[in-house]
């Protein structure tokens, strides 16, 4: 497939230079928009029926048009525009209703994959060659585990030589236990030495873990260079708001670790890209993607500043249709004044659609919420 | 948090309460005169005039917030618990002899007698449901052993002491504890103390309450139910309005909310054009409602979205978040919930082959049609099964008096017993 310019915005230096990449960004979803039509029958289906040529692809107004297609489509349908031995990675989503969207990513994608995290990863100064002790809140690899989420925290594992990966689940027999003993004994260990440490994983837990060591009375100082970071959602309803400020209170109180240091990276299977909070923890869409937020109601165009859907744009991915996806959160895409200086726009996840706990007496009701509740997780990275 | 005798216990107490739980209750049984319906409608009005002077509202408003029900709807059901609205309960329920010893002919007397210790089982997350069962059983003459939902907030304990201070005697006849479903050998243990089990829940905690119960336990359910509306093609604007009106007030989520609206008709082209008819109307009608939340309304649009991509149903119609599905199929099945309602066709001939397999799911019927044609319309709906037939607006009301699914409450719990003369 011709990339060339999916692979120089890749490769562009500065990762949140939205203007200076808008045409080159179009060109490279033209390009992708294109190869998706010609080789996976559904998705031509699908823009035939909108009657959307995608060799008419020439400004951003033409990427609004662009059909999008939510998770929940891919979750039902698999889509795929290459066979899959070209696929040199697969991924699937987690959730436990059993339908699961899957991801492959040929050689040319992963070259884009990593280009970006090379330069995200730059950018946000996450390179060390200085090693570290690793703590992990997620999965411990194994050949089993085809799910997103645990690839993911091995990988990150790779921005600084590890001494050491300690994981919070860890497998055994019969399948993966939380073991969140070792892991306190871990940081223990940790504030003793010199070597800083770097933690991965869902925020839930790492909160979750870290407010126990709180009541504990624990108050321990994590070696200079030391870093927080978690990714995967707060997985939360959009009614039950997490305050962040607690989180990074509770860091600071057991772990000595500033906000400064700490770091959330967000994405999803259907939409691998690494957006990467800022010093002040605002999500600046980096320039390998584009948020659209829609209306909940007539999925329009909102304009900046307002609640909606959120409409992820990329040109990085080959083996599946996945240049312009609905997930299932609403968000804001909110106009950067960001005092950390970057002029690209942040967007900010208000939470998952739906409801939480919800009483009913209709038949076969609550047995249907509980699947849309815990089976859609719109998993992030 | 445990309930016993009057007093109120932690959860670890458990093993020890529930070893002496069957001897306390026999003892009861052997000791006690019994409780009068009217002590237990004294206590309850009682508690009523301080629910009706705010002395509760820190713990109820919380709870109407999450149910999103105003104070004011709320207030309007109050008087269900106090004197004359009991009074008239049993006398509906029992008979307005209730209280006494009837004369049947020269040698047998009849009473009315509690079936004896019931055992109650509330699933989901209605909280004051448990204690509204309870008061029941209480009304019954019952002893009355609950247990909590998981995730119950503790609203329901908090009654049932309330009335135990306000009439000590029904210390004796309330025992609430906390335990998990997952505790199957301790539900057994009240199943087999039980005279009756009664379960609040869906398909699934009825067959397990069942299944939990012996031969010789009786098992009332209060089972989820499927309910639907009927209309001609004489239905009136103001008939769709009313349906509409009620779809946006429940949000379907009730047993007895309309999931869909079945048509008189064979003609899938006038099934059409009274779904496009009905769509304008609840639209409309949406509009004077309060709204559905952002999050609800994004997850239907997603999810009609999604639909539509996959090139099902054929026909659908949506706007400002609800929608309307036309199918071409008569099956009687749950909606996608919150304000999307589909359209089916039934003619009347086929209603009875529909709808009668439907058995215990059925219960009410929103009617939609000329007035010529209600009756017979009525007369077919009687024999399907269903409990209510109500205008489209009506489906979720509720006063005093009304059967509960095809029944009386207190007749359930109860039985009649008829002894000679001895004297």
């Amino acid at each position: 497939m011709k990339s060339k310019y999916a692979r120089k915005l890749f490769k562009h230096k500065n990762p949140y230079d939205l203007e200076k990449t808008d045409l080159l960004f179009v060109k490279a979803m033209r390009e992708n928009a294109i190869y998706q039509y010609e080789h996976c029958s559904d998705y031509r289906r699908i823009l035939d029926e909108k009657g959307f040529d995608p060799k008419s692809i020439e400004t951003m107004q033409d990427l609004i048009r662009l059909p999008f297609i939510p998770t929940v489509y891919f979750k039902r349908h698999p889509l795929f525009s290459m066979s899959k031995k070209r696929m040199l990675i697969k991924a699937t989503s987690s959730g436990t209703s059993g339908k699961k969207s899957m991801i492959g990513f040929n050689f040319k994608s992963l070259t884009r994959g990593l280009s970006m995290v090379l330069r995200i990863g730059r950018y946000h100064k996450l390179w060390s060659f200085r090693p570290v002790n690793y703590i992990i809140f997620g999965f411990e690899p194994n050949r089993k585990n085809q799910v997103a989420i645990a690839k993911s925290a091995y990988g990150f594992t790779f921005f600084a030589p590890a001494k050491n990966r300690n994981y919070a689940l860890r497998w055994d027999k019969d399948g993966y236990k939380l073991d969140l003993e070792s892991i306190k004994q871990a940081f223990i260990k940790a504030s003793k030495k010199k070597t800083p440490i770097r933690t991965i994983g869902f925020p839930a837990y790492t909160y979750m873990l870290l407010k126990e060591m709180q009541e504990e009375g624990i108050k321990l100082q994590m070696p200079k260079g030391s870093k927080i970071t978690v990714g995967g959602g707060w997985k939360q309803f959009y009614t039950e708001k997490v305050d962040k400020q607690e989180f990074y209170q509770v860091i600071e109180d057991v772990l000595g670790i500033n906000d400064k240091d700490c770091i959330e990276f967000f994405g999803a299977v259907e939409h691998p890209i690494l957006y990467t909070d800022c010093r002040y923890h605002h999500f600046h869409v980096p320039v390998h993607a584009r948020v659209i937020i829609r209306d909940v109601d007539t999925l329009e165009p909102v304009p900046n500043g307002k609640v909606g859907l959120i409409n992820l744009l990329t040109p990085m991915v080959d083996a599946v249709p996945l240049l312009s996806v609905m997930t299932d959160d609403l968000g804001i895409l909110h106009d950067s004044d960001c005092p950390c200086g970057e002029k690209s726009p942040y967007l900010e996840i208000i939470g998952r659609v739906g409801i939480s706990d919800v009483v009913t007496c209709a038949q076969g009701a609550s047995e249907l919420l509980e699947k849309l509740k815990v089976g859609d997780s719109n998993d992030s990275l | 948090m445990i309930l016993y005798k009057g007093n109120v216990y932690d959860n670890i107490k458990q093993i020890e309460l529930i070893a002496s739980l069957k001897d306390d209750c026999y003892q009861t049984l052997k000791e006690n005169e019994g409780i009068k319906a009217v002590d237990v409608i004294e206590a309850c009005d009682k508690l009523a005039k301080k629910v009706r002077n705010k002395e509760f509202d820190h713990i109820i408003k919380p709870l109407l917030d999450q149910l999103d029900i105003s104070y004011q709807m709320f207030e309007n059901y109050i008087y269900m618990f106090e004197k004359d609205a009991l009074m008239n309960k049993c006398e509906i329920e029992l008979g307005k002899d209730f209280n006494e010893q009837v004369e049947l002919n020269k040698t047998t007397t009849k009473t009315i007698e509690p079936l004896g210790i019931l055992f109650h089982i509330a699933a989901g997350n209605v909280d004051a449901l448990p204690a509204y069962s309870v008061i029941e059983g209480l009304l019954a003459g019952n002893i009355n052993i609950l247990k909590l939902p998981s995730g119950d907030s503790g609203l329901s304990i908090i009654l049932l002491h309330e009335l135990i201070n306000l009439e000590p005697k029904l210390k004796d006849y309330i025992y609430v504890f906390d335990v998990p479903s997952t505790e199957l050998d301790t539900l057994q243990t009240f199943a087999n103390i039980a005279d009756g089990v009664v379960v609040w829940g869906g398909d699934v905690a009825v067959k397990a309450a069942k299944q939990m119960a012996s031969n010789t336990t009786k098992v009332i359910a209060w089972g989820h139910k499927l309910s639907f509306g009927y209309a001609t093609l004489n239905a009136s604007d103001k008939d769709l309005e009313g349906l509409a009106h009620h779809v946006c007030q429940t949000n379907q989520l009730l047993c007895s909310s309309a999931q869909g609206i079945f048509v008189d008709t064979n003609d899938l082209e006038e099934l059409e054009k009274f779904g496009k008819r009905f769509f304008e109307i609840f639209v409309k009608i949406n509009k004077e409602n309060h709204p559905l939340p952002l999050g609800v309304r994004g997850k239907n649009t997603l999810e009609l979205y999604a639909n539509h991509l996959e090139k099902q149903p054929k026909t659908f119609y949506a706007k400002d978040g609800v929608s309307v599905i036309v199918l071409p199929d008569s099956d009687l099945v749950l909606s996608k919930l919150f304000r999307n309602v589909w359209i089916k066709p039934l003619p009347k001939e086929n209603i009875i082959d529909v709808i009668k397999p439907h058995k215990n799911h059925l219960q009410t019927v929103g009617l939609m049609c000329g007035k010529e044609e209600s009756e017979e319309l009525i007369k077919i709906l009687k024999k399907t099964g269903v409990t209510r037939i109500t205008k489209g607006i009506d489906m979720a009301r509720y006063y005093v008096g009304e059967s509960h699914d095809g029944t009386y409450a207190l007749r359930e719990y109860t039985r009649v017993v008829e002894n000679d003369r001895f004297q």
